[in-house]
This record gives structure tokens, C-alpha cells and sequence, in this order.
């Protein structure tokens, strides 16, 4: 577990300068957080809450309400996903850094105290999430990685994601796969995920999906449902030599 | 330090276990799973260090370790076995086209086929810790009956494909070849449709893989879409 906090010390800097409210806050650095890739921190109904707040769906093709809400994510599957992910980061911090910044600057150098004080499991809270699967030695994929979205742009999802491409490499594991989807809504997944040094293969392979929707024509078919897809379970053929 | 693993022994894969021992695989690269049991006693260690190590704010990377949840009780992927073509040959004997979904794989076998179809060399070693931590293998062998004597039939590895997951919501196939001298034949499509459906019938609805430009036609016949509604897949490159 790395804790990672940004302790100001205050003795090193001139008295005329100890009592300047941070006005001109750095919006770009992260808030203190405490990163953790051990599964059991974990707790599937904040990650629930989480998916929710970040409009993310482990469906690639989720159904959306009239209201642009994603569906909640299913409990025990998650719990099921997140046991059987080869690793899972999850980011905390404390809840006074949700707030806008403007609340956040008051008092004398109210700032810098609150910032000494290190976030613990305990009263920190879920703010940030990734997870990838892997074979152990050939091919990774990372999925579902997000981050709370007022604390967005700061730099936390980059964390998120090179935390997880370092302990990869550790295990000598180099092939890691990434999907994203190309949504226009939000921040778009495709720049995220260049910006932090992937790009498309250069073997020039092309990803596919298994989207094949019952044709309907016959009474046997059977088919499950993912997010708003139909799909079509293959039945055995005969083959004939 | 070689592979522990002789040359004629076939490698006896157990169901595939997708936890991470952080203990087992620093001590033991080449770690034969022997059964659940050694698994349970390597997390009891895996807790107690870590509840050493919880006192001490180091940057830890090895930090996988699997819960002990109980949806450990969850079927893996029952395995089969059948029979899916049969011929007779010309010479009379009788040759078989087995499907099997147990994981029984001679590592060695497979790379042979690797060699067969072409692709590049990648460590024996690394090729079983795949097989292993994969959520499915599926393989087709071959194997010829003589028909005078007992006991005498050929068997060889010609097919083989495997997929990753993540038991809930995502897999991705991986590795897919077929012998050339027996493509053509529907062997592969088979293969995959067995993943598939087994995979759909476990709920696991986003399956997804990477086509070589060869044969994006053979995987949308069977019911892929090439980058479906904007979803892209993109590859990590390191910067030096």
C-alpha cells in the first residue's frame, strides 16, 4: 500500500507568507489520497456507488434510462469480478475534498493542517477504481478504470492506470489490452488511455465483439441479455466430413 | 532455473485458478496447482504477512491476493469431453476428433502446433502459467483408432483455444490456432462457438478479442462485430 499525502511543512516557510489563503490552488495536482491494490479494501457497495456516479457500466452496451442514467451494477457479480481481477487499485480520500475548492479555504492556514493529517482506510473514501485481468505470463486487459468525477482531470485515473501497467511488468506480463469506449458524453476514454501511453496495436489487429442478437426465427434459440444486447447462444452444429 | 516439467510426461492441468498467491509464484515460477488444499494453506500465509506488513507504510507492489469470498463455491468451468467427428480412413482405421474442455494440455504438444501454424516461439513456461490462469481451455485432439490391435491409437494435439475472464462481466479470447492440415473443416468455428457458449451460458456477456486482419471474416461469421458502436481496443507501448 503506497499512502500518498502532501505534507506541507510549515516551519520552512517565511511568517509573512503562513497565512496566505491558497488562492491560487494548483488545480491540476491531485488531493492527498491513499492508493490500495489489495482487493479486501475494497467494499462493493461504495465501488456500486461509484459505478453509478461515474455513469459506468460493465456492460459495454448498458441500458440507459430516459435520464441518462447507466443501470446499477449487479452486486454479487461485482464481488465475483473483483475476486477473480488479478489486480484491483482502488483510490481514497478524505470526504472534505469532494467539496468545490472555494469551501475549502477558510480559517488560518485551515489548509495545510487539514492536508497533515494522512488518509487512512477509515476515513477515506472511494473515489477512484481500475482492475485488470490477466493470464499470469502472456496477456492482460484492464477494465473499468474510473475516478470520482469532481476529482477528474487532476491526474488520479493516470495514477490508476500506471500503478496497474507496473505491477504488470513486474510479473513480465507486456501484452495489455484496454477497451474503450468512444463515447462523446464524457470525458473521452480513448484520450485518456493514449495520454497514458497506449495506442492501437501495432500488429494491426482489429478488436471485435460478440454481438450476434437471436434471429428469431426459431423456438430453440437461447440468448442472455448484457446491458441493452440480445445475444445469441450458439448451439452445437453437426459437422459433416 | 529450467522447467521442472520431463519431456514425455504430459503436464496435468488442474481447473484453472485465476487467484494471485503472492507467496507461490515469488517461490515456486513453475507452481503445479496440487489441489485446493495447498491453495487454502498458501492464503493463511498470504494473511499473515500481511497483517505484519499492514503496520509498515512501504510501497508494496505485489499486493494480489485473493479473498477468500464465498463465491469460491461457484462452479468453474465443468470439463468435457466428446466427440465431435468422426472418420474412417481409407486404410480402415478409424480416426476420432475429440473436443475437450479439461485444461489437459502437454505444453509441449502445443508448442509444436504454435510452430505448425507459424507463430512465434514464447516460453514453455509462460505458456503454462497461461494455460493455467486462464477461465477456459479448449482443445481438439485427434486421435486414431487401429482397428487389429488394442491400445495402439495416435493421439495429437490439433487444436486449441483459450479466453480469460473475469468470472462476472468480461472475457477476451486469446490464442486460437487449428493444425493447417485439418482447417477448413469447421474445426475452428466449433471451438470458438463451445467458448462462446459457455461463456454466454456463465452470463459473461462482453466477449471480445484480437482479430489479425486475416481473419476478421471468419470471426464475423460467427457473430463478431469489428469495433462495435466506437469501442476501441488499445495496446500499452512503453516510452524508453
Amino acid at each position: 500500500m503506497a499512502v500518498i499525502t502532501s505534507v506541507v511543512y510549515v516551519d520552512y516557510l517565511p511568517s509573512k507568507f503562513r497565512w496566505l489563503p491558497r488562492t491560487t490552488a494548483k488545480i491540476n495536482s491531485p488531493p492527498p489520497i491513499l492508493i490500495s491494490t489489495n482487493p479486501l479494501h475494497v467494499n462493493p457497495n461504495n465501488l456500486k456507488e461509484l459505478y453509478t456516479l461515474c455513469h459506468h457500466s460493465c456492460h459495454r452496451f448498458p441500458t440507459v434510462d430516459a435520464a441518462g442514467r447507466v443501470e446499477p451494477v449487479d452486486l454479487l457479480k461485482l464481488r465475483t469480478a473483483i475476486s477473480h481481477s488479478s489486480i484491483v487499485v482502488s483510490v481514497f480520500t478524505k470526504p472534505e475534498f469532494l467539496e468545490p475548492q472555494s469551501s475549502i479555504s477558510n480559517g488560518i492556514g485551515g489548509e495545510w493542517i487539514r492536508n497533515l493529517a494522512p488518509v487512512t482506510l477509515e476515513n477515506g473514501e472511494l473515489i477512484g477504481f481500475g482492475r485488470a485481468v490477466t493470464d499470469m505470463a502472456l496477456t492482460a486487459s484492464i477494465y473499468d478504470v474510473m475516478v470520482h468525477p469532481t476529482l477528474q482531470g487532476r491526474g488520479i485515473g493516470r495514477m490508476i492506470v500506471q500503478r496497474i501497467i507496473r505491477m504488470l511488468t513486474n510479473r513480465d506480463i507486456y501484452d495489455i489490452a484496454a477497451l474503450c469506449t468512444d463515447n462523446e458524453r464524457f470525458i473521452p476514454e480513448v484520450l485518456f488511455f493514449k495520454a497514458c501511453g497506449f495506442g492501437d496495436d501495432m500488429l494491426g489487429s482489429t478488436t471485435m465483439m460478440y454481438t450476434r442478437p437471436p434471429s428469431g426465427y426459431s423456438k430453440d434459440e437461447q440468448m442472455i441479455s448484457a446491458g441493452r444486447k440480445l445475444l445469441l447462444i450458439p448451439q452445437p452444429r453437426e459437422l459433416s466430413r | 532455473m529450467d522447467v521442472v516439467v520431463s519431456l514425455s510426461t504430459a503436464y496435468k492441468l488442474y481447473p484453472p485458478f485465476a487467484s494471485l498467491d503472492c507467496l507461490s509464484s515469488l517461490n515456486y515460477p513453475f507452481h503445479l496447482n496440487r489441489g485446493r488444499k495447498n491453495q487454502k494453506v498458501c492464503r493463511l500465509k498470504a494473511g499473515f504477512w500481511e497483517s505484519i506488513r499492514s503496520g509498515i507504510l512501504k510501497n508494496n507492489t505485489a499486493q494480489v491476493i485473493e479473498p477468500p469470498s464465498t463465491t469460491e463455491e461457484e462452479e468453474e468451468p465443468l470439463p468435457e469431453e466428446f466427440v465431435l467427428v468422426e472418420k474412417t480412413l481409407p486404410d480402415g482405421t478409424v480416426e476420432q476428433i475429440i473436443f475437450s474442455s479439461g485444461g489437459n494440455i502437454d505444453v509441449y504438444d502445443l508448442q509444436d502446433l504454435c510452430d505448425k501454424v507459424g507463430w512465434p516461439r514464447r516460453p514453455v513456461s509462460k505458456l503454462a502459467t497461461a494455460l493455467r490462469n486462464s477461465y477456459m481451455v479448449v482443445t481438439l485432439h485427434s486421435t486414431i483408432k487401429s482397428s487389429e490391435e488394442e491400445g495402439n491409437d495416435q493421439k495429437k494435439l490439433i487444436g486449441m483455444a483459450r479466453a480469460t475472464s473475469d468470472h462476472a462481466f468480461n472475457a477476451t479470447i486469446w490464442d486460437v490456432l487449428v493444425d493447417p492440415s485439418y482447417q477448413g473443416q469447421g474445426l475452428g468455428k466449433s471451438l470458438i462457438e463451445k467458448l462462446i457458449k459457455t461463456l454466454l451460458q456463465r452470463d459473461i456477456g462482453n466477449i471480445s478479442l484480437f482479430a489479425d486482419s486475416k481473419v476478421v471474416e471468419f470471426y464475423q461469421n460467427l457473430g463478431f462485430q469489428p469495433d462495435p458502436e466506437g469501442i476501441k481496443g488499445m495496446f500499452w507501448y512503453p516510452k524508453y
